[in-house]
């Protein structure tokens, strides 16, 4: 394996990493709970199903905290976690929207 | 598996920091959570056989409610029917009761039939083991309230939050050698690649039981913030449905027969057993009884036992943890999720699988704690503050915390000949022993106070079956029965002893002819003689 550049190496940045999966970690796992709650199978009023609902924040919240320093510098992480919670919240208020 | 080497390297940090900042409270929490796979037995083993309700026939049941609710105030406010082999026993609070899982003043009367019909009664305060060892798996043993949450139960789910991190960083670190050395236990390599090698072995083996715990800890912490935010997702749709409050008051006269009950509940759930029946608020517009049902073959949502609260006059139900139709797909789902971090769905050899690896967890941290302390340790002369300190907790809070359980279990028994309140006496009991192990730690340095606390755990573990031999024949201590439990604490009290003694045993060698620089070595008696001896003779 070819040894990598030093600006190629994964940067520690670990109070801005993680206080940015903490914060939009957690926005982007109420964003795709929320998708599912309003939009997936059994609609809001379904059986225990906001029970559900709850226990799934965190599993997309954990493995988000855990795998966020696999990005190279804290700016990738905010630019990359901001992104995707656009593409979610667009996609909530669209179908919000047609329907 | 190649994985590059920055991210080795930033992984490995991760791994460091999130373990031995959360390994000591997640080492009592494991250690405790073991132990309650078998709380309802632990509990049986505590409790005087003379000072338990004396049951009835199914026949006479009615019988003795109605006498018991006419007679006395409290009874006709709320009282238990336990379910036992062929009939029934009565009791209700005479003092406390509630939600709340430990209750140190609770008091219960015990009420029976002579075989006049005429009604008897007995009191005695109740005898929290089980759930005070069930609150130490919860909160780690740190008191304190946030608003109406324990703040152990909130530290232990921030620790449960970074021990899933833990996790993760920890087979990262793992996969390019993961296969070649899994089931490696190298013991000719020192004593710290040995340590390494099982360290990562348990770790991988009981990875998905790893996961598991650590994202249902966290969920039990936080559901409460959890759910408040889903309040802002479903916008101005309620969460939950709220069961609307009664207006009516029933006479207790209207009361219906045990037998009615139990054919309600076997319409209900039809292959469960119920175990006992807790009716509370009868003289208000809104009375509950909930029927605790029992299964060996299926996941519950409580740890025991499913629940269903119910109307005890109208038999409306207000609330149930068996599979209703009503709660769709869902409600199967999250049951298991709850089920999966309480081992209740495989019955007893379920709970012994958990209880095995609730262990395993324990000596996880544990031996994350030590590869910490080797890879810090100095190879030559004094070691560093932090790796002093770091040592001395690790042998304070772990051995401390298991000789605090053991010793409230040794006292279980005395403390019944004592005038003194018994749930009180055990928090006493467990706080001064945990805290004068980790001084103890301190003051001695974690080299000596290993082995000192591995033999103190060895002999309270002896004093458990000691202390059921001796209640046998000391006057004034209230009766135990053999059968109650079978033996089975006793038992495993032997066991555990052994393997204390062993350790004791290994830890003693290791110090006095282990390696000389290691932190767990100790200077040898004959050291200093035999130094002498060499001059002389040089």
């Amino acid at each position: 394996m070819a040894r990598l550049l030093p600006q190629d190496k994964i940067q520690p940045h670990w109070w801005r990493k993680s206080l940015i999966s903490f914060f939009l970690g957690l926005l982007l796992s109420y964003g795709i709970v929320a998708l599912f709650a309003w939009f997936g199978p059994g609609g809001l009023e379904m059986g225990m199903k906001v029970q559900f609902n709850m226990w799934m924040l965190s599993v997309i919240w954990l493995p988000l905290l855990a795998f966020g320093f696999l990005f190279k510098t804290a700016k990738t992480a905010l630019l990359w976690l901001l992104i995707a919670n656009a593409v979610v919240y667009l996609i909530f208020v669209s179908l919000w929207w047609l329907q | 598996m190649k994985i590059r080497p920055d991210v080795l390297r930033t992984y490995q940090s991760v791994h460091t920091w999130t373990g031995i900042t959360t390994s000591l409270l997640l080492f009592i929490a494991f250690f405790a959570g073991a132990l309650t796979m078998f709380k309802p037995q632990i509990d049986q083993w505590a409790r005087p056989a003379s000072l338990i309700a004396q049951p009835v026939s199914n026949e006479r049941i009615d019988t003795l409610i109605e006498q018991a609710v006419t007679t006395h105030e409290k009874a006709s406010q709320g009282f238990i029917v336990n379910f036992v082999e062929g009939g029934a026993a009565l009791s209700w609070f005479e003092q406390g009761g509630g939600r709340e899982l430990v209750r140190l003043n609770d008091e219960l009367t015990y009420a029976t039939l002579d075989d006049a019909d005429k009604l008897q009664i007995s009191g005695a305060q109740t005898n929290e083991l089980g759930d005070l060892i069930d609150q130490l798996h919860r909160t780690a043993g740190i008191i304190g309230k946030v608003g109406h949450e324990d703040l152990g139960v909130l530290v232990l789910g921030i620790a449960a939050a970074l021990y899933f991190i833990a996790l993760i960083s920890g087979v990262i670190v793992l996969l390019p050698t993961l296969v070649k050395y899994l089931f490696a236990l190298r013991q000719n390599k020192g004593a710290n690649r040995f340590w390494l090698d099982s360290h990562n072995l348990v770790g991988v083996v009981s990875l998905p039981f790893h996961l598991l715990i650590a994202w249902t800890a966290v969920v039990f912490a936080f559901h409460d913030p959890f759910y408040g935010g889903l309040g802002v997702v479903y916008g101005d749709k309620p969460l939950f449905e709220r069961g609307g409050k009664g207006t009516q008051t029933y006479d207790i006269a209207e009361l219906p027969s045990m037998v009615v009950y139990k054919q309600y509940l076997q319409q209900m759930a039809p292959d469960y057993k119920l175990e006992k029946l807790e009716f509370s608020q009868l003289h208000t517009p809104n009375p509950t009884v909930a029927a605790y049902l029992a299964a060996d073959d299926r996941p519950l949502r409580g740890g025991y036992n499913d629940i269903i609260y119910f109307h005890p006059f109208t038999q409306a139900v207000g609330f149930s943890t068996v599979n209703l139709p009503e709660h769709g797909v869902y409600g199967p789902v999250v049951k298991s999720f709850f089920a999966l971090h309480f081992g209740n769905y495989a019955g007893d050899y379920g709970r012994w699988m958990y209880f095995a690896m609730g262990l395993l967890g324990a000596f996880l941290f544990y031996s994350g704690n030590l590869l910490w302390l080797e890879k810090r340790r100095e190879k030559k002369g004094e070691q560093r503050k932090s790796v002093k300190v770091m040592a001395a907790l690790t042998i304070g809070v772990c051995l401390g915390a298991m000789l605090g359980i053991g010793s409230a279990m040794v006292a279980s028994k005395w403390l019944y000949l004592l005038n003194f309140p018994l749930n009180h006496a055990y928090l006493w009991v467990y706080y001064s022993v945990f805290f004068a192990a980790i001084g103890y730690s301190f003051y001695r340095g974690a080299a000596r106070s290993a082995i000192h606390l591995l033999y103190a755990l060895f002999a309270v573990c002896v004093a458990i079956p000691v202390t059921s031999l001796l209640a046998l024949v000391v006057p004034g201590m209230p009766t135990w029965t053999v059968a109650q439990s079978g033996l089975m604490v006793e038992f495993m009290a032997v066991l555990f002893a052994l393997v204390f003694m062993v350790t004791a045993n290994k830890a003693k060698y290791r110090a006095y002819y282990g390696e000389r620089n290691s932190i767990w070595a100790l200077p040898r008696k004959n050291e200093l003689e035999s130094n002498d001896f060499q001059q002389v003779t040089a």
